[in-house]
C-alpha cells in the first residue's frame, strides 16, 4: 500500500520510514530508526526529487506510482548520489525508460560508477541554471562537501521550496508526522539532528557555511531536507543551529564529562566533577561512558557543549582506546573551539593526561584548562583539591567571573 | 714544489715564540687558576705589531701573509691555547669581516685601532636557539631611520667582555631566516649593550668568554656591515677563515703536549732506561709527530689557498676538523706519557689536555665541518622537506607562561597588582617555609641575579623571602663569583632545579641555563630594571623596576604583620595556559573531497614548501587527494 504525504498542493513527500537498519552507513546507531524522503512535483511536468535506499524501494515505486495516477514521470532531480538516496534510480529508469535525469556533471560520473545506465536522457546542469516545469521554475544551487563533493540542493522559486539534500536532515524515522510543527522537536529531534549532522557533515563546517550564505539569499519557506521532519515553520531556529554547528560554536554553556573507567575509580572521580560542578551552579552537566556510549553520541554532544573534561585511565602506557577513539573522531570531525579539561588516572606510570593535553595541543583552537587532575589510581585529598580546582576554573568561565 | 716555510715566516715563529715563552707561560698556569685575562701581555703584542699580521700595512696591519698569521696563533697555543685564541678571535672573527665587508669609513674607524692591536675585536653570532644551525638567530635589529634599535642575547662570546669592537649578527627580517640576516659594528660602552656571567670554562680559561646582552641599543646605520640580509653570508666567510686560526690553535696546543711529553719520555727511567725507549711509548710519539706534520701541512697550505685567493672553504673545514680531532689524541696520549704526573694540576699536559677540547666545537663544531665538507663533495641533497612547525607558538625555555607585566602607576601600584594576582592564583601568606629550605623542596623561592647589586642588597631578598613565606635562592654567578650564598643554592641546570609553586626571579635576566632549572614552576615572577631581559618572556608576571626599590615594597606588601605560619605540605598549584590564538591566515578547503591546504604544511606530494600562502601556489597546482584545480577551493 502506498503512504505519502501532501506538501504542498501540487508537492508529495514519497518517501519511506526504515526502523529494521540498526546502523546508518553501517556505523551510526538508530534506534529511532532513518527516514529517507523524496518529493515529487506535479507541475505541467512531472518532477521526481532523489530516490531512496534500496531497502525502501518498494514502497517507494508504490508511492509514485499512486501520485503520478498514471501520468508519465518526465524529470529526476538527483540532488545526492549517497546510495541512501540514488540506490533506486536503475530502478526509476526501468519502470520509467522516458524520464530525463537531471544533475551535475560529478553525480553523472558516479553513477556510471555505480552502473546507473542514464544514456542520452539527462540534463547536465551547471550552478545557477534554470528549469521551468510549468508553474514551477527552479534553480540549482551547487552544494560541494554538503556530505559529498557532487551535491547540489534545489530551489523552487515558485513556491520557495528548498530541496536541500542532506542539509537540514536528521536521524529518526517520521512515523507519520511529517512536518516539523507536527512534533516537539526540542524534546524529540534535535540531539538527532545534531548527531546527525555532526557525525555526517560536521566536518565541512566551511562548505555548509558557504551553503548557508547562499541561502540567505533567497527567500526559503519550506525546507525539504533528504531525512527528518520537513520545516515550514520556525526556520530561523534550525538555520541558527546550523551556523553555530558549522562554525564550531558551542551550543550551550555547558559541560561534557567523558569518562574511561575500567574499575570505577576513574568515574568515581567524573561523578564527583559533575557533583562540585552542579554546588557551583554548573548544572548543564553530562557524564558519559566511552566504553558504553557509541562515539556518534559522543561528538554530538561535544558539538553541543563548551566545556568538555576527559577523564581517562592509562592503558599500557596509552590512552584508552575507546577514549583515543573519541578523541580522533573529534580531530577528524574538526571540533574546535571548546575549553578542555583533563584527568588522568594511573597506577605506575600515568601517561593519559599528558597524551590526552598533547592530543588537544595537536587540534585547532582547544585551549586545555591548567588545572588539570592527576588521579593515583584513586581520588584522594591532593587530586580531590584538583579536582575543585578544575571545578572552580569551568564554573568561573560558565558562570562569569565573580 | 717544496713543502717548507720560507725563512720570513720561521723568524716569524721565532719571534712569537720567544714572546710566548718568556711573557705568557711563566703566567699559564696562574691565568688558568683563576680565569685570568692577560690583559698587558696582549697590549705589548699588540705594540710588536703582531695582532694585525694579514692586514696590509696602511690600515695598521704588519703586511703579512695568512701563513704568518697561522704560526702566530700556533705559536702562541703551543704555550697556552687560550692566549692563542685571544689572537684568532680577534683577528679572524671580530677584524677580518670589517676588513673583507666594511666600507673605507668602516676600515679607518675600526680596521685600523684593530689591526694595530690597539683596541680588541670579538665576534657575535652564537645564542641560545642559533648554535649550530645560525638560522636559528633571534637578535634583532629594527630599522627606525637614521639607526637601528638592537635587542637580544649572544651567548659564548671570545674575547667579551675585554673587546672594545663587536661584529653582530641581528636579523633585520625575521621572516626571511638566514637572509634575514645582517651585520652591525657595535662598540662596548654604548648604552644598553651589556655583559652577562662570565662562564666557567674546563679549559681555555685565559681567554675570556662571556654573554653579550642588547637592550635596546642604538646602532647607527653607518655601522651596518656589508648591506641588508648579507649577514650570513658574511658570517659564514669568516668562519671559513677563523677555521684557519682554530686549526693553528689545535696544532699548538698538540704540538705543546707533544713537546713536553717527548721531554718527559726521555727522562723519566723506569725499568733501567727512559720510558722513550719502550717501544710502546716510542710509538705514540711517532704517531703524534705523523699527525703534527699532517695537520700542519694541510693547515699552511689552506692558508696558501687563501692568500692566493683560491677557494679554500673545504679545505679550511677539512683542516680545523683533522688538526682538532688529532689534538685530543695527541693531549690525550701526551698525558698518558706522563703517567699519574700528568694527572697534576701544574702540570702543562694536563691544562693542554683540558684546553685541547674547545677545538672541536667552536667555530663550527666538527660534526658541522664534516657537513661542509661532505657538502662540497657529494653536493645540495635533494630538495629538503622543512620540518613542520606546532600551530602553537613555540614557548620559551620555561614553556607557555602569562607573561603580564605590570607596569601602570607607581611602583606600589604595580606591586599591589601583583601581590593581587599572586593572591588570586591561590597563594597564601600568611603561611611560609623557612628561609634555608634547600631549593629542591622549597614551595617558594626569592632568587637573586647579578642585579641585586652590591652585598648589602641581601638583606632586601632575605626580608622579601622572609614575607614570601619562600627559601632563597640565586643565579649561579651569585653563588659562584659573588659568593652572597652558599653554591648549593643556585638555581639552573647545572644547579638545582626548582619545582615548587612561586618562583620571584629578583635581578635575574634569565640566562638559558637558569631558565632550564625553573621550567617546572607554577609560577615566575621577574623584577628586572630591563625591559628586554629573557627572564621576562619567561614569567607569568613582571615588573620593570630596580630591585632595590621593588624588593622592599614587595616585602612590604606580603608582610601580614605576623610571624609566617608554618605552611602545609606542598600543593602543587597548576599552570595556566595561555589561550590559543587563531592562525592569522585562512585555510582553503577543496570542493571536491574537503582537503584543507595549510600554508604551514605546504603540500609534500607537489613540492610546495611549508610557509607558501595559497595565493602563492603555481597556477597548474591541484588537489592532492582528488586533483581539483585552485579556483575549486573555499577560503576556510
Ligand atoms: C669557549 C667558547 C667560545 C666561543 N666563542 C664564540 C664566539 O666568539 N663567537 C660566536 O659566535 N660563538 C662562539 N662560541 C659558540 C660556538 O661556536 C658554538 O658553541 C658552536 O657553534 C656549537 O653550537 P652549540 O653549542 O649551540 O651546539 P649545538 O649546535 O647545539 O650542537 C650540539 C651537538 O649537535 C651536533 N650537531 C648540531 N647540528 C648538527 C648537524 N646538522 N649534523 C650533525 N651534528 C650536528 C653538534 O656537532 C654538537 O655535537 C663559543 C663557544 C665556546 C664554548
Ligand atoms: C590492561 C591495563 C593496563 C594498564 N596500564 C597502565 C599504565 O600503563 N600505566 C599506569 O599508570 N596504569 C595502568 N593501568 C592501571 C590503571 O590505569 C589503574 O588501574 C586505574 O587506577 C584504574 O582506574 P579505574 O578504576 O577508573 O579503571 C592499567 C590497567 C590495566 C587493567
Ligand atoms: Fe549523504
Ligand atoms: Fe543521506
Amino acid at each position: 500500500m502506498y503512504n505519502v504525504r501532501k506538501v504542498t498542493d501540487d508537492l508529495y513527500w514519497v518517501g519511506a520510514n526504515d526502523h529494521r537498519l540498526h546502523l546508518f552507513e553501517n556505523i551510526y546507531p538508530i534506534p529511532r530508526g532513518v527516514s529517507y524522503n523524496s518529493y515529487l512535483l506535479l507541475d505541467e511536468k512531472t518532477v521526481l526529487f532523489d530516490t531512496v535506499d534500496w531497502g525502501a524501494c518498494r514502497q517507494y515505486l508504490l508511492n509514485i506510482e499512486h501520485v503520478l495516477d498514471g501520468r508519465p514521470l518526465d524529470y529526476l532531480v538527483i540532488n545526492h548520489m549517497e546510495p541512501d538516496h540514488a540506490a533506486c534510480i536503475e530502478e526509476v529508469l526501468l519502470r520509467y525508460p522516458d524520464v530525463v535525469v537531471i544533475s551535475t556533471e560529478k553525480a553523472f560520473l558516479m553513477m556510471t560508477q555505480y552502473g546507473f545506465e542514464v544514456g542520452e536522457n539527462k540534463i547536465q546542469v551547471a550552478e545557477g541554471d534554470t528549469m521551468d516545469f510549468g508553474k514551477h521554475k527552479v534553480v540549482f544551487v551547487f552544494a560541494p562537501m554538503v556530505h559529498w563533493p557532487e551535491t547540489m540542493v534545489t530551489f523552487d522559486t515558485t513556491n520557495g521550496v528548498l530541496f536541500s539534500a542532506d542539509a537540514f536532515g536528521s536521524f529518526g524515522a517520521l512515523d507519520g508526522k511529517l512536518f516539523n510543527d507536527e512534533v516537539d522537536f526540542d524534546r524529540d529531534w534535535l540531539d538527532d539532528a545534531r548527531r546527525y549532522f555532526t557525525n555526517i557533515v560536521g566536518k565541512y563546517g566551511p562548505h555548509v557555511q558557504a551553503v548557508l550564505e547562499k541561502a540567505g539569499t533567497i527567500d526559503i519557506k519550506i525546507l525539504c531536507p533528504l531525512h527528518g521532519p520537513v520545516w515550514r515553520t520556525d526556520l530561523g531556529y534550525l538555520l541558527n543551529k546550523y551556523d553555530l554547528w558549522s562554525r564550531y560554536e558551542p551550543e550551550d554553556k555547558a559541560v561534557m564529562i567523558a569518562y574511561a573507567s575500567m574499575y570505577g575509580n576513574t568515574e568515581s572521580a567524573a561523578q564527583v566533577l559533575a557533583s562540585e560542578l552542579c554546588e557551583r551552579g554548573v548544572t548543564n552537566v553530562v557524564v558519559y561512558d566511552v566504553s558504553t556510549t557509541d562515539v556518534s553520541y559522543l561528538i554530538s554532544e561535544a558539538f553541543r557543549v563548551s566545556h568538555i573534561v576527559l577523564a581517562s585511565v592509562t592503558y599500557n602506557l596509552e590512552i584508552y582506546p575507546k577514549m583515543l577513539d573519541f578523541l580522533n573522531q573529534m580531530k577528524s570531525l574538526n571540533l574546535q573551539k571548546r575549553t578542555i579539561g583533563i584527568i588522568e588516572n594511573g597506577s605506575w606510570a600515568p601517561q593519559s593526561g599528558e597524551l590526552m593535553s598533547k592530543f588537544m595541543d595537536d587540534m585547532k583552537l582547544m585551549d586545555v584548562l591548567g588545572e588539570e587532575v592527576s588521579l593515583a589510581s584513586s581520588l584522594n585529598d591532593v587530586s580531590y583539591r584538583e579536582l575543585r580546582e578544575m571545578a572552580d576554573a569551568i564554573a568561573e568561565q560558565i558562570n562569569g567571573k565573580k | 714544489m717544496l713543502y717548507q716555510t720560507t725563512e720570513q715566516h720561521e723568524a716569524l715563529r721565532q719571534r712569537v715564540r720567544e714572546f710566548a715563552e718568556t711573557e705568557i707561560k711563566p703566567i699559564a698556569f696562574q691565568l688558568d687558576q683563576t680565569n685570568g685575562f692577560p690583559a698587558e701581555q696582549i697590549e705589548k703584542f699588540g705594540k710588536m705589531g703582531l695582532m694585525g699580521i694579514p692586514y696590509p700595512k696602511e690600515y695598521g696591519g704588519a703586511g703579512l701573509d695568512v701563513m704568518s698569521y697561522a704560526i702566530a696563533v700556533e705559536e702562541l697555543s703551543r704555550v697556552d691555547g687560550g692566549t692563542g685564541v685571544i689572537l684568532s678571535a680577534h683577528v679572524s672573527l671580530g677584524t677580518w669581516p670589517i676588513f673583507a665587508f666594511g666600507t673605507e669609513e668602516q676600515k679607518q674607524k675600526y680596521l685600523v685601532p684593530l689591526a694595530k692591536g690597539e683596541k680588541i675585536g670579538a665576534f657575535g653570532l652564537t645564542e641560545e636557539n642559533a648554535g649550530s644551525d645560525a638560522g636559528g638567530t633571534e637578535t634583532v635589529a629594527v630599522d627606525k631611520g637614521d639607526h637601528y634599535l638592537l635587542n637580544g642575547n649572544k651567548i659564548f662570546i671570545t674575547n667579551a667582555p675585554k673587546a672594545d669592537i663587536y661584529v653582530v649578527f641581528a636579523s633585520t627580517d625575521p621572516t626571511a631566516g638566514t637572509r634575514g640576516i645582517s651585520a652591525f659594528i657595535v662598540e662596548k660602552g654604548w648604552d644598553g649593550f651589556t655583559f652577562g656571567d662570565h662562564y666557567d670554562k674546563l679549559g681555555i680559561r685565559s681567554s675570556s668568554t662571556a654573554e653579550l646582552i642588547f637592550n635596546n641599543v642604538k646602532v647607527p646605520k653607518e655601522n651596518l656591515l656589508g648591506k641588508e640580509g648579507q649577514g650570513f653570508k658574511i658570517a659564514m666567510a669568516t668562519l671559513d677563515g677563523g677555521r684557519i686560526g682554530i686549526a693553528s690553535q689545535a696544532l699548538g696546543i698538540a704540538q705543546g703536549a707533544f713537546e713536553s711529553a717527548l721531554g718527559y719520555a726521555k727522562e723519566r727511567v723506569q725499568f733501567g732506561k727512559p720510558i722513550a725507549f719502550q717501544q710502546a711509548i716510542s710509538f705514540k710519539l711517532a704517531d703524534m709527530a705523523t699527525m703534527l706534520h699532517t695537520s700542519r701541512l694541510l693547515i699552511y697550505s689552506t692558508a696558501e689557498l687563501k692568500e692566493n685567493h683560491e677557494p679554500y672553504s673545504m679545505e679550511a673545514a677539512m683542516a680545523k676538523q683533522y688538526a682538532s680531532d688529532c689534538c685530543q689524541k695527541i693531549v690525550d696520549e701526551a698525558l698518558q706519557i706522563y703517567g699519574g704526573s700528568g694527572f697534576l694540576k701544574g702540570m702543562d699536559v694536563e691544562r693542554f689536555y683540558r684546553d685541547s677540547k674547545i677545538t672541536t666545537i667552536y667555530e663550527g663544531t666538527n660534526e658541522i665541518q664534516r657537513v661542509v665538507i661532505a657538502a662540497h663533495i657529494v653536493g645540495k641533497p635533494p630538495k629538503q622537506k622543512s620540518q613542520r612547525r606546532s600551530r602553537t607558538k613555540t614557548a620559551g625555555a620555561t614553556g607557555p607562561r602569562k607573561n603580564i607585566m605590570f607596569n601602570e602607576g607607581s611602583n606600589e601600584e604595580k606591586v599591589a597588582q601583583l601581590v593581587a594576582a599572586l593572591e588570586k592564583d591561590g597563594y597564601d601568606f600568611s603561611v611560609g617555609i623557612p628561609i634555608d629550605t634547600p631549593i629542591a623542596e622549597a614551595e617558594r623561592v626569592v632568587s637573586v641575579g647579578k642585579g641585586i647589586g652590591p652585598k648589602e642588597n641581601m638583606a632586601l631578598a632575605e626580608e622579601l623571602a622572609k614575607q614570601a613565606g619562600a627559601a632563597i635562592g640565586s643565579s649561579r654567578p651569585v653563588a659562584e663569583t659573588l659568593q652572597y650564598v652558599p653554591l648549593e643554592r643556585y638555581v639552573g641546570m647545572s644547579g638545582q632545579k626548582f619545582k615548587g609553586n612561586l618562583y620571584i626571579a629578583c635581578g635575574i635576566s634569565g640566562a638559558g641555563q637558569h631558565l632550564k632549572g625553573i621550567k617546572d614552576a607554577s609560577t615566575i615572577v621577574a623584577i628586572n630594571n630591563s625591559p628586554n631581559a629573557a627572564i621576562f618572556k619567561n614569567a607569568d608576571y613582571g615588573i620593570v623596576g630596580n630591585v632595590k626599590d621593588i624588593m622592599p615594597l614587595l616585602a612590604e606588601a606580603l608582610d601580614t604583620g605576623k610571624p609566617k605560619e608554618s605552611a602545609p605540605p606542598m600543593v602543587k598549584i597548576k599552570r595556566a595556559r595561555p589561550k590559543k590564538q587563531a592562525p592569522d591566515y585562512n585555510f582553503y578547503i577543496c570542493n571536491g573531497c574537503g582537503y584543507e591546504y595549510d600554508k604551514e604544511l605546504g603540500d609534500e606530494a607537489s613540492e610546495i614548501e611549508p610557509g607558501t600562502p595559497f595565493e602563492k601556489l603555481p597556477d597548474e597546482w591541484m588537489c592532492p587527494k582528488c586533483g581539483e584545480g585552485k579556483d575549486e577551493f573555499i577560503k576556510a
